[in-house]
């Protein structure tokens, strides 16, 4: 559960007790050749658990390496260090078979409708490719398409219709639908409400929140905005810059934050009474955060030391290792 | 999000259309369809032609040489006394045959090229350098040199020619195939653990189907122009087989005494060629590309017209007009050719205020926005209604009239920072010659107030900014920049486009912030348009909430976020996760069933009762703005002061919403299941 | 930057390198020995194979082919099978024909064309669906056939311009003007015509750029927008397709050449072809990559330092 306490499970233990996934020290370098090896690595040792029907949402800004991590974990992109586990199987070099034979329990959700579906193929093709690839035939494939659709809201006629005739919070509950339609276990939801209105955001979050409940779902919630992690999220993971800045309850982290980061994260985060707003904004200022504009992203140290109010000498000298500060695990010297 | 509703209406229209066959929209042009028509006469003629051709190809007809058009001789003869049109079409089978072979090998050659180097890096790496390679070779002298060494294997050759072009094919289909390899269904394909070869098949390669089919045609023109080339300077077919270049080529010949030789063959070639075009050029058209930010000549001379004529019929009805203050009486918004996208939309903004636009996408808040600068995109107008500043109408103001109202009176920021700055010039540029020709400052006195505003901005090292182009400076200082060429002209209305969207939270609070203070020293006012409540509460002091093209409901930002009184402020309040904190996160958010419905679905009453849970039979008539019980505001709902004495709210609908009505259905049958529902 | 140029200078000379070994390779599979081309029809097959040992046809083919490039690394390309004259000068007197040809024809038709293209766009309506049709019409027309109609228009009707041949600059730099008059125009009316596409489909793209919106914003006046701005924008495709037209018209010479009896490389191309003159051909293949080697590059170190994006990397 903590992140602290890497995988020390006996090689006996049954694959009951495993996590659903533990990623360890993970660690992602784009490009190739000796520039991109001595750059600041996207992910930068990440580690985390998630447990069966749990829900970690996974929280930073542009640049901070959470969509990265997804797709280090789908294996969309190659982990340069670190190990990705799926229920206690190693998974960070699975090839293409492998992922089809883990494909079904470990699927994904993507942030943006428009492009998440094929548009020259219509809803049921789409839906039911996963299960045309494990051998499922075609009339069977199509009625559970149908079912899916169904449970997600949708007419079961919308099989035979394409991408085009849907909007945007339609078309993610297809992709809804179509992460769910192989029985997953674990659903990668990166940005999956992040382009969608309000109204329809609040759409997809109730179903993913619905499915969750009934079919006992883990998910790893991957967005930016906190507010809406925390709705659907049991624990919170913080990054900034492909590290680890804070994770614990979600409560804990997103009311009581412990790291700079974060408190300048929630600070940050507008809500829509004005009073409270005002309160915020006063907290915002109080802080002392400086600005990120003027900052270079320098190796070694802490990540966040440049506009941290608290940093010293020994930011700059020493990565803080992750501690426990109340409820959560923060990685700062001075929490 | 810029013209976010034309876009999406206009992106309906082509998905349907790209749902059908593609031949539709060949058929639709009429240089495309004369094409087809013209190619298939072509094929079915030449393949036909041992069948009714008059003369043999060698048929030697003495008494008639070099003649012109003559009833025997419908398109005259040549030096020996041939046929012309027997002998265009005896070789017009192979000239379009062998041609073919040029688009299969150019084509599928270019097009594997591209999947395969779509799908690795490390491919893409070595394929490039080769077509880099193969694109500066001297083409011609190449394929002059195979001939020397295989002779005029015409097959042969055309296929050697398609390997050499397939270099050119791939550029074109790299930057598409490489898109299409990038959709999230690619990687949705890929957790499902489908092979590259698959993906490529199934998922890459359709998307490329159009541009296969428009490559295909162009390079079959070319291929029939360099076959014809190479039979003109004497590579062509053995004799004495005719072909078209071997003919125009003894045409040449007897320019002098016989010039009509060069029409008949000429012009079946060219139109040949022509066909080829205009078919790939009808097929590859852009269905409705993206809108122009500077209408063409033709247009703006027409926007004058209709601008004067407006002025003309609408007399200025503020009076006295109140310096800095924008007030916006029934405007509305449309496409050309009718689709309204806003209506009788009326605000006003008093100077050191901010208003807020609030609403979804496709509510008209941007449409609003940059009406008020006369920056509509092209295919978009005002169609009504006065947006009065300083005692004059902007919505009748020309083009011309409008540059002396814009970035001195009233500035523009808008939400993709980085795409609003020109990416070939550096900032200093940019705002120095904004600050030049908008203050008519010298060069000197132009920079220093450059790195005046860069500092009153926020940025630190202003010299180095200023000589920094935009790609290579962060989003939230790309808007830092973009603010300060807002403010070069001292303007006193900013219209902000959701200018914090696309930018992290810490850096949009940041931008607030400065905002904020900007309104304080400055006393310009703002009208922020914004989706995100957060944000209205922050910083506004007004609010008009948008649903639709209309404002629904309008009043000072305390009133309407704690208060709110029609029902879609009430369901967006209570559907945003923002407005609950962890420990009293509700299970399940609000939520407004379907989606915001299109310009062309508004039904005449009510446009919200479709979605609104409070419905009934009163709303099928149109709603007007009314007094709302607090305050100054005004609200869009016949039922709203019996909501706001019951206290109703919003409720979170506990179930799913199983079945919901599909997006096709007219607004107003959704109106009918609603009730049916509530009955 | 150095590392850029040093970088595409081994490019161009890959190029140059695997054309050589293309040119050589075909010119083996050419029918008939050198010795057969050098002594025609009626020699007997013992002098043919003389000559040909002579040649160095019999060594090893890698021998031969390394004989060769070291000569022609030194601009020795040999001397003709035919008449035996040296290729090297053959190819450096017909040089300057076909350079001013392609030259004088890429620069008339980027001015042309980006005129067309720009109005075009700039002016819309009407104006621009009758350059789209003019300009649809030019890009069918082969080119030895409007040269033909030119002849007939320019030199027989009317006789403005000579019908044929070059007039060498040093001997007469009005005549040289004249004399590649018709030649130029006829091979400037295709790449005007593409060019004016290029530059219409780029002007209209840069100005559905969204920073056109924050000029008009800031009461930048139309002129500019246009002119310096969106043009700005624009130019990269606009050199790019230029640069593509050179290399074309270089090799589409060969027909300008032909109609027009000029004596440029492409007439060279054409006869050594037609009479199996093996290191004419190699010469003269390997001379036009260089030339088009050397001009691609230089026209892409102008696009890159175009491209503020570019330069800075």
């Amino acid at each position: 559960m903590s992140i602290e306490t890497p995988l020390r499970q006996d090689a006996g233990t049954t694959v009951q007790h495993q996590p659903m996934l533990q990623v360890q020290d993970l660690v992602v370098r784009y490009g190739r050749g000796r520039k991109a090896a001595t750059a600041q690595p996207a992910v930068d040792g990440v580690s985390f658990t998630i447990q069966r029907g749990e829900t970690v949402g996974l929280v930073g800004e542009s640049g901070s390496g959470k969509s990265t991590i997804g797709k280090a974990i789908l294996g969309l992109q190659k982990a340069s260090g670190g190990t990705v586990a799926f229920q206690g199987e190693d998974i960070t070099e699975a090839n293409p078979s492998k992922r089809r034979a883990i494909g079904s329990e470990l699927r994904a959700v993507f942030q943006d409708p428009n492009s998440s579906l094929n548009p020259r193929k219509t809803i049921g093709a789409s839906l039911a490719e996963s299960l045309r690839v494990r051998g499922v035939p075609a009339p069977e494939a199509r009625t559970k398409a149908e079912d899916m659709l169904e449970r997600v809201g949708l007419p079961r006629e919308a099989v035979d219709r394409y991408p085009s005739q849907f909007s945007g919070g339609q078309r993610q509950r297809i992709s809804v639908a179509r992460a769910l339609i192989c029985e997953p276990k674990l659903v990668v939801c990166d940005e999956a409400v992040s382009a969608l209105d309000l109204s329809t955001q609040a759409q997809v979050l109730n179903l993913l929140a619905d499915l969750r409940d009934e079919l006992g779902l883990s998910y790893l919630f991957i967005a930016h905005d906190i507010s809406v992690v925390q709705f659907l999220a049991q624990r919170v993971v913080v990054l900034y810059r492909g590290q680890v800045m804070e994770s614990g309850p979600a409560a804990a982290v997103t009311e009581n934050p412990k790291h700079p980061f974060t408190q300048a994260l929630v600070a940050a985060s507008p809500v829509p009474r004005p009073a409270e707003q005002a309160e915020r904004r006063a907290v915002r200022e109080s802080l002392g955060v400086r600005t990120a504009a003027a900052v270079a992203a320098t190796p070694g140290g802490c990540p966040f030391r440049q506009r941290c109010p608290l940093a010293t000498e020994l930011c700059a000298t020493e990565r803080p290792v992750l501690r426990r500060v109340g409820e959560a695990d923060v990685a700062c010297h001075y929490a | 999000m810029i013209p976010t509703l034309p876009a999406t209406t206009l992106s309906t229209q082509r998905k349907s259309a790209l749902t059908k066959l593609s031949g539709h929209r060949l058929l639709a042009s009429p240089a495309g369809l004369a094409g087809t028509v013209w190619l298939a006469a072509m094929i079915i003629a030449s393949l036909t032609a041992p069948w009714w051709m008059p003369f043999k190809t060698e048929d030697q007809d003495f008494t008639a040489v070099l003649s012109g058009p003559t009833a025997a001789h419908w398109l005259g003869t040549d030096e020996l006394g041939r046929d012309i049109l027997s002998r265009i079409f005896a070789s017009a089978a192979e000239t379009l045959g062998t041609s073919f072979i040029t688009v299969m090998v150019g084509v599928g050659l270019g097009t594997l090229m591209a999947l395969a180097a779509a799908n690795s890096q490390r491919a893409e790496g070595v394929i490039s350098r080769v077509t880099e390679i193969m694109m500066s070779l001297p083409g011609t002298v190449i394929i002059l040199a195979v001939i020397g060494a295989v002779g005029t294997n015409i097959p042969l050759i055309m296929g050697i020619l398609g390997v050499l072009i397939s270099a050119g094919i791939y550029r074109v289909m790299l930057g598409q195939a490489k898109s299409l390899q990038n959709q999230l269904y690619v990687d949705a394909a890929k957790v499902d653990g489908l092979n590259p070869l698959a993906i490529s098949v199934r998922h890459v390669l359709p998307g490329l189907s159009t541009t296969i089919v428009v490559q295909s045609a162009l390079i079959f023109a070319v291929g029939l122009l360099i076959q014809a080339g190479l039979a003109f300077i004497g590579f062509g077919p053995p004799l004495p087989q005719p072909s078209w270049g071997g003919m125009i080529q003894s045409a040449s010949q007897h320019v002098y005494d016989a010039p009509w030789l060069m029409v008949p063959t000429g012009v079946v070639l060219a139109l040949t060629v022509l066909s080829a075009n205009a078919i790939g050029n009808a097929l590859g058209k852009a269905p409705n590309a993206t809108a122009s930010h500077l209408p063409s000549a033709a247009i703006r001379r027409k926007r004058a017209t209709q601008a004067a004529a407006a002025a003309a019929a609408a007399p200025i009805v503020q009076n006295p007009p109140v310096a800095g203050q924008l007030s916006v009486r029934g405007l509305s918004v449309g496409v050309d050719g009718g689709t309204p996208l806003v209506t009788d939309v009326s605000f006003d903004v008093e100077p050191g205020t901010v208003l807020g636009l609030v609403g979804e996408s496709g509510c008209g808040k941007t449409m609003t926005a940059l009406s008020l600068m006369g920056l509509l995109p092209s295919g978009v107008a005002v169609t009504g209604g006065q947006i009065l500043w300083n005692g004059k109408n902007l919505a009748a103001a020309t083009d011309k009239d409008m540059e002396a109202v814009r970035g001195r009176d009233i500035a523009l920021i808008s939400q993709e920072p980085m795409r609003a700055l020109d990416p070939m010039f550096t900032v200093g540029y940019q705002l120095t010659s904004a600050i030049r020709r908008l203050r008519s400052f010298g060069r000197a006195a132009a920079r220093a107030e450059a790195l005046d505003l860069l500092e009153k901005v926020g940025i630190v090292d202003a010299p180095r900014i200023l000589k920094t182009y935009p790609h290579q400076i962060s989003g939230g200082m790309a808007q830092r920049v973009a603010i300060a060429l807002a403010l070069s002209g001292k303007p006193r209305l900013l219209v902000a486009d959701e200018p914090t969207t696309a930018l992290d939270v810490t850096v949009q609070a940041e931008i607030l912030s400065l905002l904020r203070s900007l309104v304080k020293d400055t006393g310009m006012s703002v009208v922020m348009v914004t989706h995100d409540l957060g944000v209205v509460a922050d910083i506004c002091d007004q609010v008009a909430v948008m649903y639709a093209g209309q404002v629904v409901e309008n009043g000072a930002t305390d009133s309407i976020l704690d208060d709110p009184r029609h029902p879609y402020t009430l369901a967006l309040l209570a559907a945003d996760p923002h407005a609950n904190s962890a420990h009293d996160m509700p299970e399940r958010l609000a939520t407004i069933k379907g989606q915001v419905p299109q310009p062309k679905d508004w039904p005449s009453g009510c446009r919200f009762a479709a979605r609104c849970q409070f419905a009934g039979s009163a709303c099928e008539v149109p709603v007007p703005l009314l007094p709302s019980g607090s305050g100054e505001g005004r609200v869009r709902c016949v039922k709203a002061d019996e909501l706001a004495m019951e206290g109703l709210a919003w409720v979170a609908t506990d179930v799913p919403v199983v079945n919901p009505v599909p997006a096709e259905v007219p607004a107003r049958h959704r109106l009918d299941i609603i009730e049916k529902d509530m009955a | 930057m150095a590392m850029f140029i040093t970088k595409r200078l081994l490019m161009a000379l890959a190029t140059v390198l695997v054309v050589a070994v293309l040119a050589f390779l075909l010119v083996h599979a050419m029918p008939g020995s050198p010795g057969a081309v050098s002594l025609g029809a009626g020699a007997s097959q013992d002098a043919i194979d003389q000559l040909n040992q002579t040649l160095g046809w019999n060594d090893p083919l890698l021998v031969q082919f390394f004989r060769w490039l070291g000569d022609a690394a030194q601009g020795n390309f040999g001397n003709s099978l035919i008449d035996g004259r040296s290729i090297t000068t053959d190819l450096a007197n017909r040089l300057p024909v076909t350079a001013s040809l392609a030259a004088g024809a890429t620069i008339l038709s980027a001015v042309f064309g980006i005129v067309l293209g720009v109005t075009a766009a700039v002016r819309g309506g009407l104006l621009d669906q009758l350059i789209g049709g003019f300009v649809g019409l030019l890009v069918a027309l082969p080119a030895f056939w409007i040269g033909v109609i030119f002849v007939y228009l320019f030199a027989v009707q009317s006789s403005v311009f000579p019908a044929t041949g070059y007039v060498p600059f040093d001997v007469s730099p009005q005549d040289w003007a004249m004399s590649l008059a018709l030649p130029v125009i006829t091979l400037a009316v295709g790449g005007a015509a593409f060019i004016a596409r290029q530059t219409r489909a780029s002007m209209l793209e840069a100005l559905q750029q969204e920073h056109i919106r924050t000029l008009r914003a800031t009461a930048t006046p139309t002129w500019k927008i246009l002119y310096v701005h969106a043009l700005r924008y624009a130019s990269l495709p606009i050199v790019a397709g230029i640069a593509l037209q050179f290399i074309g018209l270089f090799g589409g010479s060969v027909i300008a050449e032909q109609l027009f009896a000029m004596p440029g490389l492409g007439q060279a191309v054409q006869t050594s072809v037609s009479t199996h003159d093996a290191p004419a051909v190699q010469g003269v293949v390997v001379i036009a990559t260089v030339v088009v080697v050397a001009v691609n590059l230089v026209l892409e170190l102008a696009t890159k330092f175009l491209d503020p994006k570019l330069r800075a990397s």
